[in-house]
């Protein structure tokens, strides 16, 4: 098999809440199967196709980060487009998944654009949603730790990533979590995310290589480690 | 003046009332005192004859805090300060209570705070500090207080306040609080590199440390039994001192220390001196012997304080057993997320024995998977200590890495019959 390609979206600028895992988790999976791989670091002006990418992950950031990266990610919104369109895998989580919808709209009015992947806008609100959240999908619960002000707002039709079991989700009223567009997800749960769900995590690679790699089936692996946590932290306040 | 002086003796009755039913007290005066007159901190500091200093930043508050209290107290300067458990407003105003007679403060000629940074912007502008030191600026229990920038701006406030500041040149977040009273400290090249801040394990859009000439410089720092040798040039005289804390982070201490005590007219020679007496502050690489084991315990709160702890375990010169204790309380930070920013890989070349330990075990045993590191894992902590003591011979030396409220409930294993409030001191 040729090498899978996974993109690691601003890993200087948007890894404030540990998002990094989810790059850790998907190398050692694929390692553990001796399917070779690489990581791309895509910083902000790097000069990247997204379209060689299997996988994208990108994850949160400080407000200063946010605004450059927003400027990036604008500048580049056709290549992402045309790579969620043809099927790249995206994990987006919190601050970039924020900038996937069409805009952020802080508390004091000011308007970050974003590039409109899913058709959702984000509105700064009092109060930080934070905590240990659970959310019920079609890859089974997933378990992971939100911290955020903005609230999001899917548009009807656009399809949430899952239903909120505990925690906030997307925002404090809808009960839906995250946002899915074809191969493409958005979410609020750090944690990591991917190394306490695994199943959603080798669900992220089995569509990514999908597209370049034909019909891919994952060897099983022993994720007793994996659950445990997820359990445990599925437990806590 | 009658309505302070009824505020806090109120306020020490209530502690006494507390304490006489058993709830340790240790925040309570400040609480009453502050419902009464809430300018009980800014006229109790007005009576301290010296003033008061402030030490903050993410890590070395506490190391830091003690290290320039033993210099000035023997330096004969009879010195009032906070236990580390204590560092948030209402725990300041029950120090200032407690050390107050007929609403002035008696017996103290200065004070020194270590402050969280939460509560720095708050309290540094009622304590009117004489001098602020910074140690360092990095990401800690997000869930608790916000993004770093909000961190960064709670400093900025303490520092405008404080009518001089001891700043960490190496560190750009730190460095960038200045603003023209500073006296600085940092390292040599070699030592510097092995304490990347906060921009370098992360990234960010902030330029890089300036070129500062510095006032306090840590040239060397060499491990030696369970502390280091450390060679420090402050205020153009150079001193070398046997610390009993290890790590190239607390010659770092030392050196904000030492430049602090000089700062105050303390002779470095005679500082120096007292630093080699000091015992390690709780938790900060303090030894206790348990069942002949010499355990070794090293607190975590944050990414770049648990490197540091990793490069203690890295440069050991035996395998040993080590024993992590992760707890999600409130007091740790909820969000175990930070473990991943932790390079546990670093332990994949060392031989030893890891377990995990406390609420998030489970995560903790997680992470170490992903870091191609086996270990053991036993949540309940009196169990996963028995256990890390049947792996390990007598006389060995264990190495327990806790987080906050986890090291709280070892401590009462390991030093059953003592009070928690002994081991501060």
């Amino acid at each position: 098999m040729t090498e899978i390609v996974i993109a690691h979206l601003y890993p200087r600028r948007m890894n404030i809440y540990g998002d990094t895992g989810n790059v850790i988790a998907l190398s050692r999976r694929l390692e553990w199967r001796s399917i070779p791989f690489r990581v791309d670091l895509v910083e902000v002006g790097t000069e990247y196709d997204l379209l060689n990418a299997d996988v994208v992950v990108a994850g949160g950031g400080e407000d200063t980060s946010q605004i450059s990266v927003a400027h990036d990610l604008v500048a580049r919104a056709d290549n992402v487009h045309a790579a969620v369109d043809s099927g790249v895998a995206f994990l987006v989580v919190c601050g970039t998944y924020q900038l996937f919808g069409r805009r952020f709209v802080a508390s004091d009015g000011s308007e970050l654009q974003g590039i409109g992947v899913f058709d959702a806008d984000t509105v700064g609100g009092d109060g930080r949603m934070i905590g240990n959240a659970v959310v019920a999908t079609e890859f089974g619960r997933l378990v992971g730790f939100e911290n955020h002000g903005g609230r999001t707002l899917l548009d009807i039709g656009q399809a949430p990533l899952g239903q909120v079991v505990r925690g906030n989700g997307n925002n404090d009223s809808t009960g839906e979590e995250g946002a899915v567009t074809n191969n493409c997800f958005g979410t609020y749960l750090h944690g990591s995310v991917l190394p306490k769900n695994p199943i959603f995590a080798d669900e992220l690679l089995r569509r990514g290589m999908e597209r370049r790699h034909g019909g891919v089936s994952l060897q099983q692996l022993d994720d007793t480690a994996e659950l445990a946590a997820a359990e445990s932290a599925a437990l806590r306040p | 003046m009658l309505r302070l002086v009824v505020a806090v003796s109120l306020g020490r009755l209530a502690g006494f009332l507390s304490r006489l039913i058993g709830r340790g007290g240790s925040a309570i005066p400040g609480l009453v005192a502050g419902k009464i007159d809430g300018g009980v901190i800014d006229k109790l500091v007005a009576s301290i004859p010296g003033g008061v200093v402030i030490i903050t930043g993410t890590n070395g508050k506490t190391t830091t805090t003690k290290m320039l209290v033993t210099a000035l107290e023997r330096s004969g300067k009879p010195v009032l300060t906070n236990p580390t458990g204590s560092n948030l407003e209402r725990g300041v105003a029950t120090v200032l209570i407690s050390a107050s007679r007929r609403g002035r403060i008696r017996g103290y000629e200065m004070a020194v705070f270590e402050i969280d940074e939460a509560a720095v912007s708050v309290l540094a502008p009622r304590l009117d500090p004489r001098l602020v030191v910074v140690t360092n600026l990095a990401r800690d229990q997000l869930d608790r207080y916000g993004e770093l920038d909000a961190t960064a701006a709670h400093l900025g406030i303490a520092v405008d306040a404080a009518k001089r500041a001891v700043l960490n040149a190496d560190d750009p977040a730190v460095a960038a609080l200045d603003v023209g009273r500073t006296a600085w400290f940092g390292a040599v090249g070699e030592i510097r590199r092995t304490m990347p801040h906060d921009g370098v394990l992360y990234g960010t859009d902030g330029p890089d440390a300036p070129a500062v000439e510095v006032d306090g410089l840590l040239e060397a720092a060499e491990p030696e039994d369970d502390g280091q040798r450390i060679t420090v040039a402050v205020a153009d005289t150079r001193v070398e001192i046997a610390l009993r804390v290890p790590g190239a982070y607390n010659g770092y201490n030392a050196t904000a220390a030492l430049l602090a005590a000089a700062e105050l007219g303390v002779d470095p020679i005679a500082a120096a001196a007292s630093l080699e007496q000091m015992s390690p502050a709780f938790g900060r690489g303090q030894v206790i012997i348990f069942k002949d084991r010499r355990i070794k315990l090293l607190l975590v709160k944050n990414p770049a304080g648990f490197n540091q702890a990793l490069r203690l375990l890295v440069d050991a010169p035996h395998p040993a057993q080590v024993l992590i204790a992760i707890n999600d309380n409130h007091a740790d930070g909820r969000d175990v997320s930070w473990l991943w920013d932790v390079s546990f890989e670093d332990l994949q070349h060392t031989e030893h024995r890891i377990g995990t330990s406390g609420t998030r075990a489970a995560d903790m045993a997680l992470r170490l998977k992903y870091a191609g590191i086996e270990s053991w894992s036993e949540p309940g902590l009196g169990e996963a200590l028995a256990e890390v003591v049947t792996l390990s011979a007598d006389g060995e030396t264990i190495y327990v890495i806790p987080t906050y409220t986890a090291m709280l409930s070892l401590l009462d294993l390991l030093l059953p019959g003592t009070a928690r409030s002994a081991a501060w001191t």
